[in-house]
């Protein structure tokens, strides 16, 4: 039978209650009083008075986000290795950080789980009403949904196959079952390839944008079109051998004249135009973040208001 | 020859905290401009001006307003701030009863989103206008999530559409599309290299932190005018660096130098230059090229930090920055395994 507590990620000594082995009392324990905790404790700030509420949603955001501070700021251990003792507090702290990232990590992904089901749940409402309504082309809504429960079922069932010790043995093709064989059509076959179809009409959306923002219309316009053209020209091997041809022609190896290469005038553009331009737009989204960050951690955001 | 250490030295963090700081104090002088009677000034920018007459135009023509707060794997800050500039354009919307449909690529999102929209048709005192339906779950993958956006903008005829956040090689699609059916754009990517995408298609683009900018300008709470104004602080701060290590790297230090540890005095154990002579004992001896001094891990200022009582180290090896460290007692061979990242 299919064990649908299957894991990811296989328990270790060290490993907290939710990697206990698949199917345990453990496992199934710690699960359910996590559940009961969690509602617990969004009861509890629910009956909370709604200026506490505050507050105690400000508390939880500051130390969560002071453990990230902590981890991007505080210096990371040199040369730690796997038996190793911190020498001093400054390096026990160091150690701490660094082992409690990965359940840190762990929290937000559960988060996220959630939260996916509340998303699944919206697209699940928009297209079922269309199809129970039988609105507009009711019939792409239903290919999207019978498509999302096939693809959920292939996709695990393939997954859980691969798993255990016969796993190894599904990497060679001639081992796969019909599943295997299932989920190779429409994840490879299907949804990858209609990815790349998307991702290739980017090719046509660029020759139109271009041509209108090429269009002589302003100084800047004026501008953009030159250095674009010469960028496109640099890079074309017939254009600049004639370009090097004539300027080889008017000066030798050392004359001033090779200043005005197409390589030469493509590679001022880019570093000395470009690439400053680009690294002073950084800065301004770089202060901009950080801006934002500190006013989320101490929570002097007010957003919707 | 050892590893090589680069050390940023105290700097990168003084100058982390002096932007804190900076933003910290403007956000407290914007809270109390109204006790001092100086209200802290912040200009207009172009691209936000376009946003109520997008919203209006929508409404003229019956047609929806587009919304996509980026790719985001999760709720990040620019998720938030591009959420901030949809609440304004969303109470505009409410006002005029127009559509709305914010689309989101994630489902962390997509939750906050739609409690965002509803706050604000709450607070407009038009919660019976809100459409739970407004704000949509789409998909969280890259193209599939563009196809379904621009299926959406094709079948609604958006006549607006906004698109803030952290775009990738989708933007084009998104805008060309909107574009196509004749849709007042605004736009904004955090990616620099979408920006050139959104500036050939869009109709308004914000340009770096002017994203950051524009919902302090939209909603005037001193908090955002503040934090903005500290923002532009720091920006003349790094201006200013940048040009005095222009000044500092356009001297030329004349003969060969090599970075040397002091000895002695007040800058002891920091780093100088020196210059290499071929006889120490002569000053007017010719310079030679040695092998440069490499900076070992031991050297690095987050070293010093992480040992500020150096006396107990013992390294296997300096240059390699290896040493030694107490070790866990081995109960259990299965067990002694891990920890180390």
């Amino acid at each position: 039978m299919m064990d649908l507590l299957a894991q990811a990620t296989p328990p270790s000594d060290s490993s907290p209650f939710w990697s206990a082995p698949n199917g345990s009392s453990h496992l199934v324990i710690g699960i359910g009083a996590a559940l009961l905790l969690g509602i617990g404790l969004i009861f509890l700030l629910l009956q909370a008075p709604v200026r506490s509420r505050r507050w105690i949603v400000a508390l939880f955001t500051f130390l969560a986000g002071g453990y990230y501070v902590l981890y991007f700021f505080w210096p990371t251990a040199i040369d730690r290795q796997p038996n190793d003792l911190p020498r001093n507090p400054m390096e026990g702290v160091t150690f701490w950080i660094s082992d409690a990232f990965p359940i840190v990590s762990t929290f937000t992904n559960v988060l996220a789980g959630f939260l996916l089901g509340l998303g699944i749940y919206s697209l699940w409402r928009v297209h079922g009403r269309r199809i129970v309504k039988q609105q507009k082309d009711w019939f792409f809504s239903f290919v999207l949904l019978a498509s999302s429960v096939m693809m959920a079922f292939i996709g695990y069932a393939d997954w859980h196959s691969r798993q255990g010790l016969n796993g190894p043995l599904l990497a060679n093709k001639a081992n796969w079952h019909p599943i295997n064989y299932a989920f190779d059509f429409f994840f490879e076959g299907g949804l990858q390839q209609m990815d790349a179809a998307m991702f290739s009409i980017i090719a046509f959306f660029i020759l139109s944008a271009a041509y209108r923002a090429f269009r002589i219309r302003s100084v800047e316009a004026t501008v953009l079109l030159a250095t674009a053209l010469v960028v496109i020209l640099s890079l074309m091997g017939v254009i600049t051998n004639a370009w090097q041809s004539g300027i080889n022609h008017l000066g030798g190896p050392d004359a001033f004249v090779q200043n005005f290469s197409l390589d030469t005038i493509r590679t001022w553009l880019t570093n000395t135009v470009q690439t400053p331009s680009i690294r002073g737009i950084d800065f301004g989204i770089g202060i901009g973040s950080l801006a934002m960050g500190l006013r989320l951690w101490l929570s002097l955001e007010r957003t919707g208001s | 020859m050892g590893a090589q250490y680069l050390d940023t030295g105290w700097i990168a963090e003084a100058f982390t905290a002096m932007l804190v700081l900076f933003v910290l104090f403007n956000i407290w002088r914007a809270e109390n401009a109204g006790k001092t009677g100086k209200e802290v000034y912040i200009r207009r920018i172009p691209g936000l001006n376009a946003i109520d007459e997008a919203v209006g135009r929508a409404t003229e023509m019956g047609r929806p307003v587009i919304m996509v707060p980026g790719l985001p794997d999760y709720v990040d800050a620019i998720v938030v701030q591009a959420m901030n500039i949809f609440t304004y354009v969303t109470r505009i919307a409410a006002r005029f009863s127009n559509p709305i449909l914010v689309c989101c690529y994630n489902a962390s999102v997509f939750t906050v989103a739609q409690e965002m929209i509803r706050d604000v048709y709450q607070q407009e005192g038009a919660i019976e206008r809100y459409d739970q339906d407004s704000v949509r779950f789409i998909s969280d993958r890259q193209f599939a999530f563009a196809a379904g956006v621009s299926g959406l903008i094709l079948r609604e005829q958006a006549a607006a559409t906004f698109f803030l956040g952290n775009f990738y090689a989708e933007s084009l699609i998104l805008a060309e599309t909107a574009n196509s059916v004749g849709a007042i754009q605004v736009a904004s990517s955090t990616q620099n290299t979408q920006t050139p995408f959104f500036i050939a298609a869009c109709d308004y683009v914000l340009i770096g932190d002017e994203f950051y900018a524009a919902s302090a300008y939209l909603t005037r709470q001193p908090v955002l005018v503040g934090s903005l104004v500290g923002q532009d602080w720091a920006k003349i701060s790094v201006i200013t660096m940048v040009l005095l290590g222009l000044l500092t790297t356009s001297i030329q230090i004349q003969g060969k130098t090599e970075m040397e540890k002091v000895a002695s005095g007040p800058s002891k154990g920091t780093f100088a230059h020196v210059q290499v002579l071929s006889n120490p004992a002569d000053p007017k001896s010719p310079m030679v090229d040695g092998p440069p001094r490499q900076m070992t891990v031991a050297d690095t200022f987050m070293y010093r930090m992480l040992n500020p009582l150096p006396r107990d180290i013992k390294f296997h090896d300096e240059k390699a920055g290896t040493f030694e460290r107490p070790q866990k007692p081995a109960t259990n061979p299965a067990t002694a395994a891990g920890g180390g990242q």
